[in-house]
């Protein structure tokens, strides 16, 4: 069950704001219960961090926008991943037979030359033939 | 203070169920306290309209669906320092954790980390707190929470076998208080 109201609010509720929350939630949840299996509180973790207590009670209260380098700092001090990223995989399985290109664009720029060239690169991925071409 | 309904507001997520309370003294459309609060600023044309859409993501994914009503997403209210007697054995609480500068606050009245009352909210202004529209909305939640918990005490209410529901003694699906 859900209220009238809600129900039109979540259906109109972007995606990208859905996972914002979700993220943020998941951090700040994740975060807690870190310093508290630890037994790390929030003014030992702004002194291994040489920072002050109010700017980590910021961190954790939401009140900061979390950026890579500051997850990575947390991350380092706690001993936690805080954040996990699929690695994307290297290899590309085809269908047998199917035949498949990857471009690669390639700038060549000419000294005291404003204008430049660009290469674009057809590599047929099954048979190992690369294709240049040059506009 | 007016007789109200305590109502189901969201129930779909897997740990938490939401109530909401609706006077009942006034025309039957009314509005909930909720919904009026997310009448009002989950407008297109309000400018937190996307604040209102993180706090109703916070309150039906985060806390309704993946943790319940846990202490990471709700922070303590010091009614006392507002001088409200009598205290409410409970504090009234405010959905917190999408930032100490979050502009909107919805006050609430956590039953257990699988049933929580909403309430009305506002604007978290610098205006002083006895001024402020919050206030009032804080003092309205106040007494809403105290009679609540009044209805618990009495046996008027309580909580169902599986911890997600609040019945009364009629196990009637609208609870007047």
């Amino acid at each position: 069950m859900r209220s009238k109201v809600l129900d039109k609010i979540l259906k109109n509720t972007p995606k990208e704001v859905e996972i914002f929350v979700d993220l943020y939630a998941d951090l700040v949840v994740k975060i807690n219960q870190i310093l508290k299996e630890k037994g790390i509180t929030k003014k030992d973790l702004a002194d291994k961090m040489d920072k002050q207590p109010s700017e980590i009670s910021k961190w954790l209260g939401g009140d900061h926008n979390f950026t890579l380098k500051s997850l990575a700092k947390l991350s380092a001090e706690l001993g936690e991943d805080l954040i996990m990223v699929k690695p994307s995989s290297k290899s590309y399985n085809f269908v047998d037979g199917e035949v498949r290109t990857v471009h690669t664009f390639v700038t060549y720029r000419q000294k005291k030359r404003i204008d430049h060239h660009c290469e674009i690169r057809h590599i047929n991925i099954n048979q190992g033939e690369e294709v240049s071409h040059v506009s | 203070m007016n007789t109200f309904a305590i109502e189901l507001w969201y129930d779909e997520g897997n740990m938490c169920t939401f109530y909401t309370v609706r006077y009942v003294n006034e025309v039957d459309e009314n509005l909930s306290e909720t919904d009026k609060f997310f009448d009002k600023y989950a407008n297109q044309d309000h400018i937190y309209y996307e604040q209102s859409l993180q706090l109703v993501r916070l309150i039906t994914e985060s806390i309704g669906n993946r943790y319940g009503a846990t202490n990471d997403f709700f922070d303590r209210v010091e009614n006392n320092a507002q001088a409200l007697p009598p205290k409410p054995k409970k504090w009234v609480e405010e959905i917190k954790d999408l930032g100490i500068n979050f502009p909107l606050r919805i006050f609430c009245y956590r039953v257990n980390e699988q049933i929580v009352v909403l309430f009305n909210g506002g604007i978290k202004d610098a205006v002083t707190a006895q001024e402020s529209e919050l206030s009032m909305r804080f003092q309205e939640a106040s007494l809403f929470a105290k009679k609540i918990e009044k209805a618990f005490t009495d046996g008027i209410i309580e909580i169902s076998n599986d911890g997600r529901y609040i019945n009364d003694f009629n196990n009637t699906e609208e609870i007047i208080i």
